[in-house]
């Protein structure tokens, strides 16, 4: 049984910690332009008033509390205070659409929806008379809703004096729901984002995150004062184990970034302790680096040239297993003082103790670079299904291009097709009110992750790909694209890269361009563009484009090459269906969307 | 397109250490009116002035009438054809009328066609005949504006560069400028590159246009196709689609489709 700081589930826990932690500070969120700090007592009365609410509005155990809305204080009020009062939450994407927000209010049959302003309460609004179990909705942000009124909707302060009431009113009520789940209950639905029909509703137990917790320190041991930075969405399970479960455990204070475009800055102001980020993050950061060091001064960039070679040397080192010599050791040293100190503060990785990186696979060089720089990298796998965390890689043994070893408490294996399997306290309690697709998924008790993968002699195991992605070509070979792409995303110019190929006589892959760096490309080289699909069309970016493939094609075995490509010529964002929160491209409707485009190149290749 | 007059490729123009312009290229055509939309600081005035000399273009070029001119001294420029009427009117406050547009054919020696084009001027704007002999100073807002493009009108250009006609006016008298740079245009052949931040103005009296975000051009299009996108509606006309609740304050994401 999973216990932490003496605890069983999560409203306990939070109870304890608020208690022991007082006037400790448990968040910080930017008040115009100005860090404001929350402390453990605040977040335990809020949370408190806002579980209260939830009962006078009618809530019953087990029922689901919706939230859409972006980072921040209230978000974690809300969470902590559904689950408090024996409620279930559940996360929804801000750029999901008012179509996707009705399929997951009524698949989860929520009764309760937080919207975190107008924008967010018009897509409900829309479409509340489609959804017949709604009850009431609430709205963190009442700017511009002066003048709105509307029986259905009230707002969060609204919300929170009527908690405070009802909890003044009834002593010893509120103790007694936070007593009331159980370990093995329901604590939070986490929908998956569904690149294959519609998303499913993850359903994760108090024991499940108890037990994730049990592993909050695999990064760093916790130290008082450390700081953590929350800017991936709540709603994916990752963000919500690290931002609001693991300070928990650890204590560590939470700072919201004020948007996802200041993140660099935020991460500056912040300077984390330990911080996970899905590999897009991650090579942006590099990509940052790597142009400044293009226009740095030739001594600059020798500099650099010189510390990274050693600071290589180094995780080379690590990576072999090997204790640097005294030498290669004291240059270090002077590498880190001279310049890779430098490099971690542009970053504000120079307080980080421990990084992560998962949810997306990367380009092991990648991972290189950081550990090179003097950053503790470490990539980690699992899914929604077991709570986000299956695999870590461990600090004594370093194998880059695996995911490591199973964290300690539960199993991996393979199946005989290679489909990566996971038992342990960590599997969950299957899709809501989905038996049919749970019993597809966990079968005896081991999750089916649709993942194919290797296992090594000592236990690590390195993803191949997801099963239902690998390409098998006209030929009869299998390819596993998310290699290829990973290699095309490790170059500065590209922001995500789908390889197409299934069933094809050669692979091709249509290319998202990273906008800013091959501006800042197009302007070095005099190359003239106006809008976003002039340049993608600009000879020098297409060349550009193809010398960053061919590259890559180099390291890739002959059936594997890329041989032809496209770009797409339209800037992405979030709400577009092509990409994931996580602004991954999602690789089944890409296929479908640019289907002539794709086409188009097969055309054109044979005719010639 | 058909008869290019003014290239522009790949500028970059830097305040002290500030790029304010980061790699334009934009092409006007013989003849008509192309606008450039942007918000306060887009870098729209920049362009003009480093089109008319007043800055030089660390980078890129400019090319009028197929020959270079940046790094040009702003005389030479003008010499060229090209007019620049600054934002903010610049005329002389305490010459006439009659001398601020004396001014503006300075360099000219017909004194025939000097008068003929002080009529045309009087013909366009009958309220500057009216004060002809009033001080500049004393003229209002819309009547500085209206000697401002009279002025540089009187040097005979082939292209006009305008940098935001429509400040500080009410709104009849911007409609009533655009109307007469339109017909500047139709009657008198004089090509405009018009630098606005009255989008719907600007959109229907040019022909062509361009949107600058922060020293870059992220859209272009022929104005009829711009007046349609979601995104030129959204943020430069201010027209939104009601929500449901009828009133909507939240911007989308900026996509420049």
């Amino acid at each position: 049984m999973a216990l932490i700081h003496g605890q069983d589930t999560l409203p306990k826990l939070f109870r304890h910690v608020v208690r022991e932690r007082g006037d400790a500070v448990a968040m910080r969120e930017k008040h115009l332009g100005i860090w404001r700090a929350i402390t453990w007592r605040e977040y335990g009365a809020r949370a408190r008033a806002v579980g209260s609410g939830l009962v006078v509005l009618g809530l019953r155990p087990r029922d689901v509390v919706s939230i859409i809305a972006e980072n921040g204080p209230e978000w974690l009020y809300t969470d902590l205070g559904t689950m408090s009062v024996a409620g279930v939450t559940n996360g929804i994407y801000t750029t999901d659409s008012p179509r996707q927000v009705e399929y997951i209010v009524n698949d989860s049959g929520s009764r309760f929806f937080f919207a975190e302003n107008e924008e967010q309460l018009d897509k409900i609004l829309e479409v509340r008379g489609r959804c017949p179990q709604l009850v009431k909705i609430v709205v963190y942000d009442m700017d511009g809703l002066h003048a709105f009124r509307d029986d259905q909707v009230l707002s969060f302060e609204a919300l929170r004096e009527l908690g405070a009431q009802w909890d003044r009113e009834h002593p010893g009520a509120f103790d007694a729901l936070v007593e009331t789940p159980r370990p093995e209950d329901l604590a939070i639905l986490v929908y998956t984002s569904g690149t294959t029909g519609p998303p499913k509703g993850a359903m994760l137990s108090h024991r499940n995150i108890l037990f994730q917790l049990g592993y909050a320190d695999f990064l760093a041991e916790p130290r008082p004062g450390d700081q953590q930075l929350s800017f991936l969405p709540l709603s994916h399970v990752a963000e919500r184990t690290f931002s609001v479960f693991y300070p928990l455990r650890t204590g560590a204070t939470v700072n919201f970034a004020e948007s996802i475009d200041t993140v660099p800055e935020n991460i500056r102001e912040v300077a984390p302790a330990v911080f996970f980020a899905v590999p897009r993050i991650w090579e942006k950061f590099y990509s940052g680096v790597a142009v400044r060091m293009r226009e740095a001064t030739r001594v600059g960039r020798l500099a650099y040239r010189w510390a990274i070679g050693i600071g290589t040397r180094m995780a080379e080192a690590r990576i072999a297993g090997r204790r640097p010599s005294a030498g290669l050791w004291a240059l270090s040293r002077l590498a880190d003082l001279l310049v890779l100190d430098n490099v971690k503060r542009s970053l504000g990785l120079h307080r980080a103790r421990g990084a992560a990186t998962g949810a997306a696979p990367i380009a092991p060089d990648l991972i290189k670079w950081y550990m090179a720089l003097g950053i503790d990298m470490r990539e980690v796998y699992g899914q929604t299904e077991n709570c986000g965390l299956a695999t870590a890689m461990p600090a004594d043994r370093i194998r880059l291009g695996t995911v490591g070893i199973a964290r300690a408490g539960t199993e991996v294996r393979l199946s005989p097709a290679g489909e990566i399997l996971l038992r342990g306290p960590h599997v969950f309690l299957g899709y809501y009110k989905n038996p049919a697709k749970t019993a597809e998924t966990v079968v005896d008790g081991w999750l089916h992750t649709g993942d194919v993968g290797t296992l090594d002699a000592d236990g690590f195991l390195t993803i191949t790909d997801r099963m239902k992605d690998i390409i098998i070509t006209a030929g009869g070979k299998n390819v596993t694209p998310s290699e290829i792409e990973n290699q095309l995303k490790f170059s500065p110019y590209i922001a995500d890269a789908v390889v197409i190929g299934d069933q094809r006589k050669f692979l091709s892959c249509l290319v998202m361009i990273d906008h800013e760096t091959v501006a800042q490309f197009a302007q070095e080289r005099n190359v003239p563009f106006t809008n976003f699909a002039s340049l993608c069309r600009a000879r020098e970016v297409q060349e550009l484009i193809g010398d960053e493939i061919e590259r890559v094609n180099k390291q890739l075995a002959r059936v594997e090459t890329i041989k032809t490509f496209r770009l797409i010529e339209q800037i992405l964002t979030p709400e577009d269906e092509e990409l994931t929160p996580t602004m991954k491209l999602k690789r089944s409707f890409v296929n479908r969307k640019y289907k002539d485009v794709i086409d188009g190149m097969y055309a054109e290749r044979s005719e010639r | 397109m058909a008869d290019t007059l003014l290239e522009v490729s790949n500028i970059e123009t830097y305040y002290g250490p500030i790029m304010a312009i980061r790699g334009v290229s934009f092409t006007v055509p013989r003849g008509a009116i192309v606008t450039i939309l942007g918000a306060n600081g887009a870098g729209k005035t920049t362009i003009l002035r480093t089109v008319s000399g007043v800055m030089d273009p660390q980078k890129g070029t400019v090319a009028f009438d197929g020959r270079p001119i940046h790094g040009l001294d702003p005389d030479k420029v003008a010499r060229r054809g090209l007019a620049h009427v600054p934002e903010g009117r610049e005329v002389f406050p305490l010459l006439t009328v009659r001398e601020n547009l004396r001014m503006g054919a300075d360099a000219r020696r017909d004194a025939a066609g000097i008068a003929a084009d002080l009529e045309a001027v009087y013909e366009y704007f009958p309220v500057l005949r009216a004060r002809a002999e009033q001080r500049a100073g004393s003229l209002s807002g819309g009547e500085q504006q209206m000697l401002a493009i009279s002025r540089a009108l009187m040097a005979r250009p082939t292209m006009m560069l305008l940098d935001e006609p429509s400040l500080g006016l009410a709104p009849r008298l911007v409609k009533e400028i655009f109307e007469i740079i339109g017909r500047i245009n139709r009657e008198r052949g004089v090509t405009v590159l018009l630098v606005e931040q009255n989008a719907n103005m600007a959109l229907h009296v040019a022909h062509y246009g361009y949107v600058l975000e922060v020293g870059r051009i992220v859209m272009e299009d022929t104005c009829e196709r711009l007046l349609e996108k979601e995104d030129i509606k959204e943020f430069y006309l201010g027209v939104k689609d009601a929500s449901i609740r009828g009133t909507r304050r939240w911007k989308r994401k900026k996509t420049w489709r």
